[in-house]
Order: C-alpha cells, then structure tokens, then sequence
C-alpha cells in the first residue's frame, strides 16, 4: 500500500530568482540539501555569493549569476547555466520590486515607478518563462510564481506591488491552460506574511518581529514539490493557509 | 487560552506501560470514562453501545502504523530517528531522539549526514517553531529502511518492544501513521458487533498521524506551531456525517485524529470531500464544528490534544474528567483506557 516513490531526480535543476536574501535564500537552500543544482540569481552580488558558498559548503551545487532579472542579457546567462547544468526543472520566479519606499499612495505614485515594478515583477517573469520553456518542457518542470495577499487586499501603499502579483496570478492561471497540454506546470504561491527585508522596506521604522521567518513556508514547499505538479497547475496557493489540497 | 491552563499533575504510575491484552483479559478490557454535562460516569469499554443512540455515527481512522522508528547513526554517535511525517519518500519529516527514554534536540547541524542502514540521510532544515523536528532527505527511499528495520515508535513508559500489531486497530487499512491512531484500539470484533446491533454506524477518515502530541511552549495557546498531516475525507463520509446530525444523531470522532481531519474538511457550512495536508488546529479559539462527541484516551498536560478536549466540551468538563480519572486511577497513553465525551450529552447514560 505504500504509494510510488518519488524521489527528486538527480541532477535536476533549479533557477531561483531574488535568491540573495528571504525566501529566495531559504528555498534555495533547502532544494539544494534535497539534491537540486540550484541557479542562484539576485542584484546584490555580495549576499548572493554568500548563499553559494552556504549550499557548497554542504556538498550542494550552486551557480551564483548576480544581475538583473528586467535585463535580457542576465536572463541569456542564467539559461546559459541551465543548458550547462543540464536542464531546468524548476523555475522560481521570486525576484520581486516593492517599488518606491515608503509605499507612497497610488495617487502619488511616478508613472515610471509603477513601469519598474510592472518590468522585474510581471514582465520578467514571463520572460524568463518562455525563454526556458524549450527546457521545461523537456523535463516536465514546474513554474513557481510568488504572489502576495497585496494581490488580492487592496491595501493602501501597496497599489503598484498589489497589481503586478494580481496581474502575475492571472499570468499563472492563463500559462497553466496554454501549457498543460505541454506538460509544463504552472502554480502561483502566496508565501503570508514573513520577516523579510521586503517587509521592513514597506514598513520603515516599525517593529515587524511579530512575522515568521521565511522558512515557516518550507513545510508547505516540501508538500508542494511532492504533489503530481499536473494536479496542481493552475492554481493559487497560500503557504500559511490550514489546509493544502490538489485536484483529486 | 494561556499555556497554564491546559496544566495539571498526574502521578507516573498512571502511565500504561503494557497493552490491556497482556495486563487483563482483552484489548477491550479497559475502563471506560464518560464526560456528560451532568458530570462523569465510571464504566467498562465493553458497555460502550450503552452511550450511543441508534442512528449514531463513529467515524474512524483508517490510517495504519508504520513502523518507523529507525536506528541512525553519524558523528555524534547512535541515536533514534523516528520518521514522523511523509512528504515523498526521499523527504520526510523526522524526530531525532537519544533513546525512546530521552528525546532531543540533538545538536545536529544543517546539511550533516548520518546513516540509516543502506541510507544516508541528511538534516536538511529544523521544523519552523518546532527545532526537535527536521526535515531530513535520503539518497534512497526510507520505506525500504521501515519495512526493513523499523520498528514502532514508543517512548520511555513502555519499557518493552512490541510486534508491530500490537499497534493496528481493527480499521487500520493505509500504512502511513509514525504512531498508532489509538482511540480505536479498544473497539474489538465484538464490540464492533454491540455497536452495530444498537444501530450505530462506522464511517472513515484517513489521517496519517505524526510523532506524538506536541506539548505547547506558546504562552498563548493558538500561537502554537503544528506540523502538517496528511488526511483525507472521502466523500460518503462527509455525507453520512451530514445525514447523522440532520436526523438528530450524534456523529462522533473515534480520536483527536478524526476531529482534525474533520475539521479541515469544515466550510463553515457543511462538510466537503477533502483531501491533502493539514495545519488545522483545534483549540477553544476556534471551537469544533463537524462533530458531536469524541472517543479518545487519556492525554498529557499541556499539549494540542488536551486543547482540542477543550475546544469540544470546555475546560471545566474536561479537567473535572481527568480529576476524577487520577482519583480513580485511569491509565494513560496508548495502551490506557478510554474517555468518552458527549458535551451536548442527549445520550441517556444507563452507567452499569
């Protein structure tokens, strides 16, 4: 009665974006002590370097690629390394621009700004999808999108960042469709509420230590890269919710 | 809740260290503690039918024991891992423990390997607000090391190692427990038999319990951390549950198990099919909705299991049934007796 093995294959590959700090950083190591060769990406080259040497340090593999997801060359780079890694199994599209801080109000809020936003947190995403889908789709890899509550909340300051993760959740859902038939899953994830620099960015000053760290979310990862990820495209998960389900 | 008022103190030869069928005559010769509103009566488990009314349901806990104790060893020595929850079979949840008598945290260190017979395991992350539980994964399925050489979990009061049916029910149908659902331990063929002659019937729910409960460290109650459990609630479940109470009968959990997964099926309307992981957990701030009444055995302080007591049948019910349950000396643990609480009582109790 036990249900079929599976095992993360070896060698399978991982690209996490925004990888230098927070859940990027989290994720990347725990897929890393599970056997992924993990693409590491982030701006900040001296914190991303320090999250390679961690994975190494552990026997893991880790390719550190500091750079700018909005810019087309660093993504070229990034799917040179997979090519070389051979493959790419997994895409986490983490990276994300909070926009200008203090969140101002929308009213306030530069056009440029919003262009910025839109660019790192919706149109890279994309980008780096359909740039690699020839490499997802060749190992039947799955697509992590990271949303927010701010994509469905409304919450004053949090207009520009809240409309790029709604329009990133629609993005999700419409790829699911369009690539199922491909075999390429897509899932959108809502990690709730965490002690991040992000965090603190949005609420400068204030005292955020009442937050989980990033890793209370690993629970539901473990649960998530175990799942069928065919039953699970499509939809929109919230790490800290009570119940985590499929399609039966 | 706060943290203090979830504790009380029990004397240690309290603990059931044996099972009933090696103490007495059966396994169902245990005692039977029933919480009414009214207050507490004292029977024997085979009475139990005397409790339910017809048209009553018990819902049980498919999910069967795995043996999944397993000796490891690495740089800091031998020691105990007890495989507590299954993510895939390369990613589990585990306790790392010196012994069944003392338990951890081990001063493991993340990224370290140790070995499980044919395996090695690595400690890849401590459980989020849990540190003596680790994510551990493996070069190699663990199912093959538990079906190979594991053994049941136990702790310190159970002295003696016991064959793996020793901790099966009789509706243990889907290997995936770290410890035995053992509400239903009692229920025998022929207790079975009387519950169905008074009219009261079985429905299932699978949930594949982890490591024992967890004694709370939050001073408030619901700010407890809870590691997820994998459950399902097949269809005809939620149905029957619904059937049972639309036509005035009680449905009752046969273990805290079966709550929590009922509860993670509860829309706030009715219940559903469901299926997956759950965090769900039951406390007095947040009440228990999909059930009437709950079969359990006897629970330690200051853990999840004895706030979800509460959260059915309110702390006053519950702390003047094990009051009397320590004066009169009921046993503890796996292989103890049994409580039977019907806080909206409805059953007429003929206590023999």
């Amino acid at each position: 009665m036990i249900e079929p093995v599976r095992v993360a294959p070896r060698a399978a590959v991982a690209l996490v974006t925004g990888a230098s700090r927070g859940l990027g950083r989290t994720l990347a190591g725990f897929l890393a002590g599970q056997g992924y060769a993990i693409i590491a990406t982030a701006r900040g080259e001296a914190d991303l370097s320090s999250v390679a040497r961690e994975i190494q340090a552990r026997g893991g593999t880790c390719e550190a690629i500091a750079g700018d997801v909005s810019d087309e060359a660093h993504r070229a780079r990034l799917l040179e390394a997979a090519r070389r890694l051979g493959g790419l199994h997994l895409l986490i599209n983490n990276a994300s621009d909070l926009g200008p801080t203090p969140l101002p109000s929308l009213s306030a809020l530069p056009p440029d700004a919003l262009r910025k936003v839109m660019e790192v947190n919706l149109v890279a995403p994309l980008s780096l999808l359909q740039e690699t889908l020839p490499l997802l789709e060749a190992s039947g890899g799955t697509v992590v999108n990271i949303s927010s509550d701010a994509a469905v909340g409304g919450y004053p300051g949090w207009g520009a960042y809240g409309a790029s993760k709604a329009a990133l959740d629609l993005l999700s859902k419409t790829l699911a469709e369009e690539l199922r038939g491909r075999r390429v899953a897509v899932v959108s994830v809502d990690p709730g509420d965490m002690r991040t620099k992000m965090h603190q960015d949005a609420y400068p000053g204030q005292d955020i230590s009442d937050r989980p760290l990033p890793d209370v979310t690993l629970p539901f990862f473990a649960w998530l890269f175990a799942q069928d990820a065919m039953r699970a495209t499509g939809r929109r998960f919230q790490a800290q919710s009570s119940v985590w389900e499929v399609a039966a | 809740m706060k943290r203090e008022a979830l504790a009380f103190e029990r004397p240690q030869e309290l603990y059931a260290s044996r099972p009933p069928e090696m103490r007495g005559e059966g396994r169902d010769d245990v005692r039977l503690l029933v919480s009414l509103p009214g207050g507490q009566t004292h029977a024997r488990f085979l009475d139990l039918p005397k409790f339910l009314e017809p048209g009553d349901l018990l819902v049980v806990n498919e999910s069967a024991t795995l043996p999944a104790a397993l000796e490891a060893s690495g740089r800091l020595g031998p020691f105990l891992l007890d495989l507590c929850t299954r993510f895939h079979d390369g990613l589990w949840l585990a306790e790392p423990r010196w012994d069944t008598a003392r338990q951890g945290p081990l001063p493991l260190r993340e990224g370290e390997t140790v070995r499980v017979g044919e395996t090695r395991v690595r400690f890849l992350a401590p459980f989020p607000g849990i540190p003596r539980l680790w994510f551990v994964s493996s070069d190699r399925p663990l199912s093959a090391e538990v079906a190979a050489r594991g053994r049941a979990i136990r702790y310190g009061y159970v002295t003696e190692p016991f064959p793996m049916d020793v901790y099966q029910t009789l509706f243990s149908q889907v290997p995936g427990s770290a410890e035995m659902p053992s509400a239903a331990r009692p229920i025998t063929n022929r207790v079975r038999e009387a519950l169905e002659r008074r009219g009261v019937r079985f429905a299932s729910v699978m949930l594949h319990t982890g490591v024992s409960s967890l004694e709370i460290e939050a001073s408030e109650v619901g700010a407890q951390a809870l590691y997820p459990e994998p459950f399902a609630v097949p269809q005809a479940t939620a149905r029957l549950v619904a059937e049972t109470r639309e036509a005035g009968g009680g449905a009752i959990a046969v273990g805290t198990t079966v709550v929590r997964a009922l509860e993670s099926a509860w829309t706030g309307a009715g219940l559903r099919a469901a299926g997956g992981f759950t965090r769900v957990f039951v406390h007095p701030g947040t009440g228990v909705h999909a059930v009437d009444g709950l079969l359990t055995g006897l629970h330690d302080p200051v853990t999840s299991h004895l706030a979800m007591l509460c959260a059915l049948a309110g702390r006053e019910l519950v702390f003047d049934a094990y009051r009397e349950a320590i004066e009169k000396r009921y046993l503890w643990h796996e292989f103890g007796d049994s409580h039977l609480i019907l806080p909206h009582g409805a059953r007429p109790a003929e206590a023999s």
